[in-house]
């Protein structure tokens, strides 16, 4: 009997080793430990085993089927991990990729969204308004004089009814101070209309963002730091940034802001990317007479006024040459912003 | 403007100061220095050279070797192809290392023999001369000597002043605001004062409100000619011809002082100087030689006769100038209201120096004082006797005192700057302290008109660098502007996620494009808003859709070669609400565009062209929570017209483009488009506020194979599950279609159509028995209200 039991073991086990298929390594399982298997018909032996053998016979023939477990466990590992490397023999990692589609957000979106971005974080909410306006709203609320130069039919689009399209967002700061009181601290995003031809630096429609904030005692040193700060995060904390005087109706003083630009291989330049200043009590009084009340009176409020060309910002960041690439649509240039 | 600063120099100290150090000055004071031009011999290593030996080159027939002394004590060889010169003549020589603005000239061979520098012409070296050739300089230059210290040099400054600066708009003027930012004295003018009162005799002033001060001054014998070189360099130097010494003084002194002169051959004047309004048709034929057609707005000088000599302020007229022959004139010096300037120049597209200066607004004060500088110069430089002075009308008082209140300045400045120095800074700037407090401002000055008008002045001339900086804001609450901008761009993510490109077209399309419109309602005459003078018929028309915009985008990028369109915009569209005669409507939507490969090809995938149903899809993931339909509509140039259904809603226009525009385009694949009601969108993509629980209990699916007539749409039988009430279905949705167009499976004026329906409880499992009890009884149901029969 424990001849019997070690040889079967031991032809067992062969078999196991010898096997390269599961569905032999099944049957060889079958054929070792099922019911009409080699093992189990020997264990049926134990009834006519003496009974000061049987614990012996007993041990053996359990070290016996655990063995042979074992193995058949240690052979369907082997098979798998045999099977599962088989299944990745094949593949070239270095073919190309399926193709899915980059799709890509406009430049300008991408521009305008850093832009808000930043302005947001400082506190400044969302405003909008028509660009089909009047004058008032466009040029007499801002103290514009009457005969400007932009007043014209050469420089602004007009419609018969006598409205325009604006020729600035600055018509949304007197949008949003006739119907909120102060303090306001809003930033616009928007298109503008100019009557010019369209080139490689001119659109006829652009973006720009306004930005306006109106409180008691805004002063000269909020409005350079609110601008040091947003132009420090939009090219950079080391850029330098210098306000240069300038003139703008419906703000006084005012400033052209300028930042210095790195490009490679280029000596730094200064770029103009904004006017800026302080509103001018002018504009105040207009909006006062609008309201009929005086919560705008140039005694009680200051504030800053902002914008820059959300265009001219692109063009700068990615060193876009013609400006007629962001309404043209091209696919190659828009798939360089997936 | 063109400013020279040798010209400054005559009012001011700039010695030491680069341009450099003048352009941040200036940059600074708020006027923006477009352009530096340097003028004269460009470098210092461009010298008198003696030739001394000129000899056949052995190679070359046109050139010659030289042997040139540059005061180098050893002789120079140069080989040259100019003919003009002899042995001993004295030439510029650029040494080896002289920049010519460039070009460096370096040591060389020309045809095998050495040259070491160049002989110039005068052109090469920045400077003119009438002769060909090399410039042969006077006998007695000094061998070695820098040619530059033998001529004149300049630097021309282009400069750009804004609107409210018209005092500027002179050297003076720029010397005056240049010696208040340097703080270096102003030389004073040399100007003699008026010798005889004037009078109103000889002039006619009617015009008062387009000129409130002309003032006269005949001058008779003059003696017409070239100018001296001096002043010929003067108006040289800044871009100007010279003419003759009468013209050019009329010149020199608008560059001066900013007061434009204008003067009269007398010959020419009959009578008196009639100033009035012109009539309405007038012509005028002015020195440009081109004549206008004037009006009652515009001011014309006249005389007796009532011929128009010259358009007030703009230009002269093309008979009364002076010209060589003149020997008597009369000399105008006027103060003309920028207004009435401004909207002639405009009309007439008319602009001269003159009106550039009237329409800013010139120093009333400043009239007589020009007159007499010309006075002057022409006595000296043309001879001729002065007569009475005439003058009508008054200088108009622009100014007046301005207080400062220095609160609100040290509120405005952070209380960064000292009154004192505040002070000192108007003081400089030619204010001068009242007894009152206020501010007297200078009659050149007419844009300080109120406080901040000085807050502006001490700000700039001190610098904004000197202000610290400050950052705090106010709370503000974000506005629905904000959320919706918020919604946007989550919309636009999603799109950029699906694969889209996201466009940016113009707003202003053509007529023609208008056929390309899916607006959301359907426009009628009158409800499209056109510009009343567009730049060209191709921007004309204000936008009603975005569809139009995406469709040339797709054209461009279809000749481009592009397989694979998917273009998406969001923006604004606008609209009249009612056929023209209602209100214009501003609102926002969100196009998409799908065409060609909808899954590109590859090495082991066929390619699939996009269709409706892919189209379809994307506005689905726009709103994946409220299942989208599509109810046809017909569109105009467009097939498959729908409007597209969410949440029970129409949020939207969609189509296939006509395969008539669809050739016309060039493109091989249909292009589909859609145009969506942004605000709609974005309270649809907002995710619900409360979650469903997830469903405790596992469900249960059963097919329906139904066989349907082929014209019966799918929305019919989703419409009749949907109305069942059944409340184990939970979910039901089409996952197969067949037809047989040949009719051997199955008729082909019929469909088979696949259902599987979802069967849930959120109480307990679900017994085979009751699903298939509650499908049956689906199946009934529908078979009595739809023309089905199952399989």
């Amino acid at each position: 009997m424990k001849d019997q039991i070690q040889s079967t073991q031991a032809e067992a086990l062969a078999q196991i080793e010898a096997i390269s298929d599961f569905r032999t390594l099944e049957e060889a399982r079958v054929g070792i430990l099922g019911k009409q298997g080699t093992l189990t018909k020997l264990s049926a032996g134990m009834r006519d085993v003496p009974k000061e053998d049987k614990a012996e016979v007993g041990q053996l023939l359990n070290a016996a089927r655990q063995s042979i477990t074992i193995a058949l466990e240690a052979k369907k590992d082997a098979l798998q991990a045999e099977a599962d490397a088989e299944a990745l023999s094949g593949i070239d990692p270095t073919l190309p990729s399926r193709s899915v589609h980059h799709g890509s957000l406009h430049p300008l979106t991408l521009i305008r969204k850093e832009a808000t971005d930043i302005l947001r974080r400082m506190g400044f909410a969302l405003a909008d308004g028509p660009e089909i306006e009047d004058e008032f709203h466009c040029f007499d609320a801002l103290n514009t004089p009457e005969d400007h130069p932009a007043r014209n039919e050469k420089d602004t689009f007009y419609f018969n009814s006598g409205k325009l399209l604006r020729t600035h967002t600055s018509s949304v700061q007197i949008r949003t101070m006739e119907s909120e009181a102060p303090p306001i601290r809003i930033i616009a995003p928007g298109s503008a209309y100019r009557r010019d031809e369209i080139d490689a630096t001119h659109l006829s429609v652009f973006n720009q963002l306004e930005g306006l904030y109106v409180d008691a005692d805004v002063s000269l040193g909020d409005l350079k730091g609110t601008l040091e700060y947003f132009f420090h995060e939009m090219f950079g904390s080391e850029t330098e940034v210098r306000f240069r005087p300038h003139f703008f109706p419906f703000t006084e003083p005012s400033f052209e802001i300028d930042v210095k630009l790195h490009a490679k291989g280029q000596a730094p330049k200064w770029i103009e990317v904004a006017g800026c200043g302080m509103v001018d009590p002018a504009v105040f009084e207009q909006v006062g007479m609008s309201r009929k009340d005086d919560a705008y009176s140039p005694d009680r409020v200051t504030g800053f006024a902002f914008g820059m060309g959300l265009d001219r910002l692109a063009m700068i960041r990615w060193a876009i040459k013609d400006i007629r690439l962001l309404i043209e649509n091209d696919a190659r240039f828009l798939g360089q912003f997936a | 403007m063109n400013v020279s600063l040798n010209w400054l120099s005559q009012h001011l100290d700039l010695k030491g100061k680069t341009p450099e150090e003048l352009d941040a000055l200036l940059t600074f004071a708020g006027v923006e220095v477009e352009g530096i031009e340097l003028r004269g011999v460009p470098s210092e290593k461009i010298v008198v050279a003696e030739i001394k030996e000129a000899v056949q080159h052995p190679d070359a027939d046109k050139l010659k070797v030289t042997q040139v002394d540059a005061g180098e004590g050893a002789l120079r060889q140069i080989v040259c192809g100019a003919k003009n010169y002899k042995v001993g003549d004295k030439v510029p020589c650029c040494l080896p290392g002289a920049d010519l603005g460039g070009f460096v000239i370096g040591e060389t061979k020309m045809r095998g023999v050495e040259s070491k520098g160049m002989l110039a012409a005068a052109s090469e070296i920045g400077l003119t001369d009438e002769e060909d050739g090399l410039m042969i300089l006077p006998e007695e230059s000094e061998v070695g000597k820098p040619v530059k210290e033998l001529f004149d040099h300049d630097v021309l400054l282009e400069v750009e002043v804004t609107p409210n600066r018209p005092d500027l708009l002179s050297h003076y003027g720029m010397a005056r605001e240049l010696a208040t930012l340097l703080e270096v004295p102003l030389a004073k003018l040399d100007i003699p004062e008026s010798t005889s009162a004037a009078t109103a005799e000889g002039i006619r002033l009617e015009a008062i409100d387009s000129c409130p001060l002309y003032t006269a001054v005949r001058i008779d014998g003059v003696k017409v000619t070239d100018s001296p070189t001096w002043l010929k360099q003067r108006l040289e130097g800044i871009g100007l011809r010279p003419i003759n010494n009468i013209v050019d003084i009329t010149n020199f002194v608008l560059h001066e002082l900013g007061q434009p002169l204008h003067a009269f051959d007398a010959a020419k004047v009959t009578g008196d100087l009639v100033i009035r309004s012109a009539a309405n048709g007038e012509t005028f034929n002015a020195l440009d030689e081109a004549s206008y057609a004037l009006e009652s707005e515009d001011c014309v000088i006249s005389d007796s006769s009532g011929a128009a000599l010259a358009l007030g302020g703009v230009m002269g007229g093309l008979d009364s100038g002076v010209t060589e022959s003149t020997t008597d004139i009369i000399l105008e010096s006027a103060y003309f209201t920028p207004s009435r300037i401004r909207r002639t120049s405009r009309r007439t597209a008319l602009s001269s120096d003159s009106s550039y200066r009237f329409e800013r607004g010139v120093d009333p004060a400043g009239v007589e004082t020009a007159s007499n500088l010309a006075i002057k110069l022409i006595l000296e430089l043309a001879g001729g006797s002065v007569g009475e002075s005439m003058k009508a009308g008054e200088a108009p008082v622009l100014t007046k005192p301005v207080r400062l209140d220095l609160a609100r300045l040290d509120q405005l400045t952070g209380s960064s700057i000292a009154h004192d120095e505040a002070g000192e800074i108007l003081q400089r700037l030619g204010l001068a302290p009242n007894k009152d407090g206020s501010w007297c401002v200078p009659s050149y000055r007419a844009d300080l008109q109120r406080h901040i008008d000085l807050v502006e002045e001490i700000v700039r001339v001190k610098g904004l660098d000197t202000i610290p900086s400050r950052l705090r804001g106010t709370y503000v609450p974000s506005s629905s502007i904000d959320k919706d901008y918020d919604a946007d761009m989550r919309l636009r993510d999603r799109l950029a996620g699906l694969g889209f490109h996201e466009c940016q077209t113009i707003k202003l399309i053509s007529d023609d494009q208008l056929a390309d419109a899916l607006p959301l309602k359907p426009l009628r005459d009158g409800d499209t808003i056109r510009v009343s003078l567009p730049l060209s018929e191709d921007h004309a028309v204000l936008r009603p859709s975005l569809v139009p915009g995406l469709i040339a985008s797709a054209e461009r990028n279809i000749r481009q070669g592009a397989e694979s369109l998917r273009l998406f915009e969001l923006g604004r569209f606008f609209r009249n609400a009612g056929g023209g005669k209602a209100t214009d409507l501003e609102a926002e939507s969100l196009a998409i565009l799908i065409s060609g490969e909808v899954q590109p090809g590859g090495w082991d995938t066929p390619e699939r062209t996009a269709d409706l149903y892919d189209l379809k899809a994307i506005v689905q993931a726009l709103v994946p929570n409220e299942p989208v339909q599509l109810v046809p509509r017909d569109r105009t140039g467009f097939v498959l017209g729908a409007d597209v259904m969410a949440a029970g809603q129409n949020v939207g226009s969609f189509a296939m483009v006509s395969p008539t525009r669809q050739r016309e385009l060039d493109s091989t694949s249909p292009i589909y488009v859609a145009d969506l009601d942004l605000a709609k969108l974005r309270k649809l993509s907002v995710v619900a506020r409360q979650i469903d629980e997830l469903p405790q209990f596992p469900g249960s699916s059963r097919d329906a194979a139904i066989e349907a007539p082929a014209e019966l749409a799918a929305a019919e039988i989703d419409k009749a599950i949907g109305k069942i009430k059944e409340p184990l279905l939970v979910g039901f949705h089409c996952f197969d279609l067949f037809r047989d167009p040949r009719g051997e499976k199955l008729s082909s004026d019929r469909k088979s159509i696949a259902y599987r329906l979802v069967y849930r409880s959120p109480e307990r499992t679900l017994k085979t028995k009751e699903v298939d009890l509650a499908h049956q009884a689906i199946l009934k149901e529908l078979r009595e209200k739809l023309p089905i029969s199952f399989r």
